[in-house]
C-alpha cells in the first residue's frame, strides 16, 4: 500500500489530533502571512507619504550663510549642476534612495516689485519608480498669482525675463504664501535668466531615511556625503522623516516580535500533538518494524504526514492570512489600508516553506518513533 | 531451519539485572511445529522475538534457515524478516485505521507484485471465513476474526516460519481451536511454526515442546 494512502488514511483515523495540528499550522501561516501583507503595505504607504510629504532633504553649498538661508529660503552660494547626476550614480549615500531634484532660486527684483525665481530640473527617480513633482518644459513658466500680477500675464501669455520671452503655461491659484511670488521654469531658463549657466544651489531629495533621528540617520548620511561631495552640506526635514520612521519602525517591531512568537508556539503545539501521535501509534511502529518495514518506510509515514499537512495547511493559511489581512487590515492600519492587496510570492512562499517548517518541528518525534524498542512497543496496546 | 546457540538476553531495569534469556541452545528442524510454555515473564516472548531477528541477543547465535540473522545490517534484518518470518501476536496489531483486507495486504514485503499479492490476500481471507467482512475495520471486528486476519497477514507473503505469540491468549476456545486450525494447516503443508503459549491447546499439534523457567529452556517430554 502506498506511504500516502496510508497516511490518508491514519489522518482521518486520527482525525482530532489531524485537525488541531492542522488548525495550529493553519493559524500560524494565517498569522504570519496577514502580519507580512500589512507589513509590506505599511512600507508602500511609508514611501507613498513621504512622496506626497515632498522632499525631505535638502542638500546645500558648505559655505552657506545659514541666516541668509533661513531669512531667504534659499543659499546664497551656488554649486555645478552635476552634483546632482553624481550623487544619483552614487550608491550608498542614500538608504533608500527615491528621487533627486536640483533648483536654482534666487530673488529677482523687477521695477514694480519682486520675484522669486525657481528653475527646476526634470526629477531624476530611482529605478522603476514614477517621477515625482512637475516638470516644466523649456520656454514655458507656471507663476505664482501674485508674480502674474506684477507681470501683467495670464496663461497663454507671453512674459519677458532677462531680455528672454517664455510662454504662461499655468497661472497658480492664490496661497496666502511666498510661493504667490515665485515663478518656476525649467533649470536652463532661470540660470540663463540669473546669467548662472551650469549653476544650482539646492539638490532637493527623498530618502527613507529608515531610522529615527535619535540613530542620528543625518550623521550617517552627511558621513557618506562628505566623501562624495565635501562642497556640501545636508539639511533634514526633521519632523517629517522621524513620524514616518517611527510609524514604520512600530510595524517593523510588531512584525519581528510576533513572527517567532508565533512559530515558537506553533512548533510547540505541533511537536506536542506530533509526539502524542508517536504515542498512540507504539504498537504500529512495532509491527511495521515486525513486517519487516526499515526506518525509511518509517519516516517516510510520520514526516510524510507532516509535509502533506504542511502543504494543506500552507495554502490554507496564505489564502486566510490573505484574505484576513483583506478584511481586518484596514481597520488596523488605517493609512495603508490601500496599500494592502495580495501577494502570490508570499502565496507560494506559505506552500513552500510550511511543509518544510511542519517536517522540521516533527522530525524529533519521528526519531522517537524510529528508536522506540520494538518489542517494548509490540507489548503495547 | 532455526538454530539457536548459547543466546542470552539480559535486562537493565531500575531494579537491577534481569536474565531474560539464559544460555538458550535449541534448534527447530524445517516442517516442525514446537511450542514453548512457561509462566508470564519466564522469558517465552524474548525468545521469539529474539528468533524473529527483532531483540538482539546479549550473546549468542540466532540462525535461520542458515543466516546468522544478527549478523545482517538492520536494513538487511528488516528485508530478511520481511521474506521469512510471520508474526502472530496476542494483540494482534491490525492497524485500526485500514480494513480487514488493507491489514492483510500490510505482510506483504515491500517491492512485491501488489496485485498478486491482493489476488492472494482475498483467496486467504476466503479460507479464514472473513471474506464478508474484507471492508471492516478491526474495531467492528470480534476477537477472534481479528486474529484470523492477523494470522491472514502473517501467512500472506507464505513465510517459511510463523513465529506466534500467544496467539490465542485473547481468544474463547472455539476462536482459539480455529486459530490452531489454521496454523495446522500451514505446518502440514510444510511450514515450520513456534508458538509460545501458556495453554494447552496446541499440544496435540506440536512435535516437540519445550518449557522455559528464568530464562532458561528445557525440551519437555509430551
Amino acid at each position: 500500500m502506498s506511504p500516502l494512502l496510508l497516511i490518508l488514511k491514519e489522518l482521518w483515523h486520527h482525525r482530532w489530533n489531524s485537525l488541531w495540528t492542522a488548525a495550529a499550522l493553519t493559524a500560524a501561516v494565517a498569522l504570519l502571512v496577514a502580519v507580512r501583507l500589512t507589513s509590506q503595505a505599511a512600507q508602500r504607504e511609508t514611501t507613498r507619504i513621504m512622496r506626497d510629504l515632498g522632499f525631505n532633504l535638502r542638500i546645500i553649498p558648505a559655505a552657506t550663510d545659514t541666516a541668509f538661508l533661513w531669512a531667504k529660503g534659499y543659499s546664497d552660494m551656488t554649486m555645478p549642476e552635476e552634483f546632482v547626476r553624481t550623487l544619483a550614480a552614487q550608491k550608498g549615500v542614500f538608504m533608500t534612495f527615491n528621487h533627486l531634484t536640483a533648483t536654482l532660486r534666487q530673488r529677482y527684483p523687477l521695477a514694480q516689485g519682486e520675484l522669486l525665481l525657481e528653475g527646476v530640473s526634470p526629477s531624476i527617480s530611482d529605478e522603476g519608480k514614477k517621477p515625482m513633482g512637475f516638470s516644466i518644459p523649456k520656454g514655458q513658466l507656471y507663476l505664482g498669482s501674485s508674480a502674474a500680477r506684477l507681470l501683467q500675464a495670464r496663461r497663454g501669455t507671453n512674459v519677458s525675463l532677462g531680455g528672454k520671452s517664455f510662454a504662461v503655461e499655468k497661472v497658480l491659484t492664490e496661497s496666502g504664501t511666498e510661493d504667490d511670488i515665485r515663478v518656476y521654469g525649467h533649470l536652463a531658463d532661470i540660470q540663463s535668466i540669473l546669467n548662472l549657466p551650469g549653476r544650482i544651489n539646492e539638490i532637493q531629495a527623498i530618502d527613507c531615511l529608515c531610522v529615527t533621528s535619535d540613530q542620528d540617520p543625518l550623521g550617517q548620511m552627511r558621513t557618506a556625503l562628505a566623501k562624495l561631495l565635501p562642497d556640501t552640506q545636508v539639511l533634514h526635514v526633521r519632523a517629517l522623516a522621524d513620524a514616518r520612521a517611527r510609524q514604520r519602525q512600530m510595524a517593523e517591531k510588531y512584525a519581528a516580535f510576533s513572527a517567532p512568537l508565533t512559530l515558537a508556539i506553533a512548533a510547540l503545539w505541533v511537536g506536542s500533538l506530533a509526539i502524542l501521535n508517536v504515542r498512540q501509534r507504539r504498537s504500529e511502529i512495532g509491527l511495521w518494524r515486525a513486517l519487516g518495514h526499515g526506518s525509511g518506510r518509517l519516516a517516510s509515514l510520520f514526516l510524510g504526514k507532516a509535509v502533506l499537512l504542511g502543504i494543506v495547511c500552507g495554502l490554507l493559511g496564505g489564502i486566510g492570512g490573505t484574505a484576513l489581512a483583506l478584511a481586518f487590515g484596514p481597520s488596523i492600519f488605517h493609512v495603508t489600508a490601500a496599500s494592502i492587496t495580495w501577494n502570490p510570492n508570499l502565496l507560494l512562499a506559505a506552500i513552500a516553506l510550511t511543509p518544510a517548517f511542519a517536517a522540521f518541528v516533527s522530525f524529533v518525534p519521528a526519531m522517537i518513533a524510529l528508536n522506540q524498542d520494538p518489542v517494548e512497543t509490540l507489548r503495547a496496546d | 531451519m532455526i538454530t539457536c546457540d548459547d543466546v542470552s538476553r539480559e535486562f537493565i531495569t531500575r531494579h537491577g539485572r534481569v536474565q531474560g534469556l539464559d544460555q538458550v541452545r535449541f534448534s527447530v528442524a524445517r516442517g516442525e511445529f514446537v511450542t514453548i510454555k512457561g509462566a508470564s515473564g519466564s522469558g517465552k516472548s524474548t525468545l521469539l522475538l529474539t528468533l524473529g531477528g527483532m531483540q538482539r541477543p546479549t550473546q549468542g547465535t540466532v540462525r535461520l534457515d542458515g543466516c546468522e540473522v544478527y549478523a545482517l545490517s538492520p536494513a538487511d534484518r528488516a528485508r530478511f524478516r520481511a521474506r521469512s518470518i510471520g508474526f502472530v501476536f496476542q494483540l494482534f496489531h491490525l492497524l485500526p485505521y485500514l480494513d480487514t483486507l488493507e491489514n492483510v495486504l500490510t505482510g506483504l514485503p515491500p517491492g512485491s507484485d501488489a496485485v498478486a499479492g491482493r489476488k492472494s490476500a482475498v483467496t486467504l481471507l476466503e479460507q479464514l471465513g472473513l471474506a464478508e467482512r474484507a471492508r471492516h475495520k478491526p474495531a467492528t471486528l470480534s476477537a477472534g476474526e481479528r486474529q484470523r486476519v492477523a494470522l491472514a497477514r502473517a501467512l500472506l507473503k507464505k513465510p517459511p516460519v510463523i513465529l506466534a505469540d500467544e496467539p490465542t491468549g485473547n481468544l474463547d476456545p472455539d476462536n482459539a481451536a480455529a486459530v490452531f486450525e489454521h496454523l495446522s494447516r500451514y505446518h502440514q503443508a510444510g511450514g515450520t511454526v513456534v508458538v509460545v503459549t501458556h495453554g494447552t491447546d496446541a499440544d496435540r499439534l506440536a512435535n516437540r515442546a519445550f518449557h522455559i523457567a528464568n530464562g532458561r529452556l528445557k525440551e519437555t517430554t509430551r
